[in-house]
């Protein structure tokens, strides 16, 4: 028991130690141009992590190990942020501090407003009008329209639409008997998803229609009674991937590139090949923070953050990035298989598998293993939606994690 | 100089990455190992009834009973739990004859047996639950 109570210290303050380490690491490489606020905000997000990972063990009776988990991940992705470019990674601690704000503000929404599970109608409507929002607001980057802009601040609204359609499951599969008595019952569900799907393929953005597909169709794998909607769904994949190769040029492009990257190494296989030089420069234990060359690779601190790290940081902390992905999302599956309440124990599992799925695309992608599609490392990557709504999603799993139906019965 | 530190340091990175994976490993394997196993090799034991992510303390699912245990908040006891609401010594369960007997020890908040407070020692039945703090435990004897 005493022991048990000591090792709970243990990671918490391995944690501390790296994120200093690497914080006097990054003085020394920069010490020609040291200045206080970079210092500061470096000490306060690390004791600001150290307190929520404190506060959390007094506050929540559930899970003590994804915040965690997550939190070195963060600080394995801020340090090499910050190496690669200094005022994105400063931009990058402001996302990461506001985003643990986030994470306690849903924390304690999600705990307190019961009710989730009946406002599926709100779920769908507010994913609607936002998809509508981005198609007449939205600018077009990369062959995507998926930002929009308000003043100096943009954002993906698809970040908050993956959530709301894990609510909008959760809330169906929650109500199923009573969807089941209506005639086509079974199909709504599939219907609100292919509008959906519909909507990103206007946009043109397939890497989140895939990350779309694998949260919708695992789900309903696990809760369809109708097994041959499964097929169905299935079949349609199958087609809306043949569809998007034929119908769009940069998937095509991405295909060619996975393909044999060597041929176009000039022009749309550069960046996969610098990736793949990256990766294979690094070795096991890498070159050492600031002696590489991650910055050869283009879009390296969002989508291709992985390669930097192998290559600066070695393969080994790599496969360390790896297995902290595995080890969250396996706390996911055991708090979705813990949970009693069913909406919880759907949204919990949604969220793991978006976790799980978004984590393997970009590594897979990164590595030449599966063709690459532009999205971020949940955690690791720089951007300021891509952490909000990851952090979002934490808080949600957080609540899952804990024991909701006692709670009630406790208050009644 | 700093390309000196940046060697070292990227050793010591990839150590601690690893220690803190092994040691968040070990605490999720301290946390499911409690899980169904303990109850094979003894017959008689104590389950708890609660959900165990519930409770703020750390506490195990089942305690294998042997002649003499003693339950409280100390650490001589040979079951701890750092509830607020169990006393330094709560109770003792003493086998005697092949049937096991419930005692409180002048605990602050005292000792529930099947929900009423018990006075004396009680001989446990199969099936009772005894409650302290806020934990309650469901006492089964298989033999």
């Amino acid at each position: 028991m005493l022991n048990r109570n000591v090792n709970y210290k243990v990671p918490r303050n391995l944690l501390v130690l790296f994120e200093l380490m690497a914080l006097l690491l990054l003085f020394i490489y920069d010490k020609d141009n040291l200045d206080k606020t970079t210092f500061i905000s470096g000490i306060s997000l690390i004791f600001t992590i150290y307190i929520s990972n404190f506060i959390l063990l007094r506050i929540s009776t559930g899970d003590n190990y994804i915040f965690l988990i997550v939190t070195m991940l963060i600080s394995i992705g801020i340090i090499m942020i910050y190496r690669i470019d200094k005022t994105i990674g400063m931009k990058q601690v402001i996302w990461v501090g506001m985003g643990i704000i986030v994470f306690f503000i849903t924390y304690f929404i999600i705990k307190k407003i019961k009710g989730w599970k009946d406002w599926i109608l709100v779920y769908g409507i507010v994913s609607i009008v936002l998809f509508i929002l981005t198609l007449l607001l939205g600018t077009r980057t990369k062959g995507s329209i998926n930002w929009i802009s308000i003043g100096r601040f943009s954002f993906q609204p698809t970040e908050i639409i993956k959530l709301l359609m894990i609510f909008l499951i959760g809330s169906y599969y929650t109500n199923y008997e009573k969807y089941k008595e209506k005639k086509y019952g079974s199909y709504y569900l599939m219907g609100i998803i292919y509008v959906f799907i519909g909507f990103l393929f206007i946009q043109k953005d397939l890497g989140t229609v895939l990350i779309f597909y694998t949260i919708f169709i695992t789900l309903q794998f696990i809760y369809e009674e109708d097994r041959k909607l499964i097929l169905y769904n299935l079949l349609f994949f199958i087609v809306s991937g043949l569809a998007g190769f034929f119908m769009f040029d940069h998937v095509r492009i991405r295909f060619e590139t996975w393909i044999n990257p060597w041929a176009y190494i000039d022009n749309k296989g550069y960046q996969i090949t610098q990736s793949l030089f990256a990766i294979a420069e690094g070795g096991f234990f890498g070159t050492g923070i600031g002696l590489g060359h991650p910055d050869f690779i283009p879009e390296v601190h969002t989508d291709f953050i992985f390669s930097a790290i192998c290559e600066e940081m070695g393969i080994f902390t790599g496969i360390g990035i790896i297995m902290l992905f595995l080890i969250l999302v396996y706390r996911g599956f055991k708090i979705a298989i813990s949970q009693q309440d069913k909406f919880f124990r759907i949204v919990a599992l949604g969220i793991s598998i978006l976790f799980g799925i978004q984590a393997f695309i970009i590594f897979g992608g990164v590595l030449k293993m599966i063709p690459l599609t532009g999205i971020t490392i949940p955690f690791v990557s720089y951007g300021g939606s891509s952490m909000l709504s990851s952090f979002i999603a934490l808080g949600i799993l957080q609540v899952a994690s804990e024991e909701l139906d006692l709670e009630e019965v406790q208050n009644e | 100089m700093y390309n000196i530190f940046s060697l070292i340091f990227k050793y010591i990175f990839i150590v601690i990455i690893y220690l803190f994976i092994l040691s968040i490993i070990r605490l999720i394997y301290l946390d499911i190992k409690g899980i169904g196993t303990v109850s094979l090799d003894n017959s008689i034991y104590l389950k708890l009834i609660n959900r165990k992510d519930s409770l703020p303390f750390k506490i195990k699912e089942y305690y294998s009973l042997e002649d003499f245990v003693s339950l409280g908040r100390g650490n001589e006891n040979k079951i701890i739990i750092k509830d607020p609401y169990i006393s330094k010594n709560h109770l003792k369960i003493v086998e005697d004859e092949g049937n096991y007997y419930l005692e409180d020890l002048n605990s602050a908040n005292g000792t529930y047996l099947n929900g009423d407070k018990i006075m004396d020692v009680v001989e446990l039945k199969n099936g009772d639950r005894i409650r302290v703090g806020q934990v309650e435990f469901l006492y089964v004897n298989r033999e």
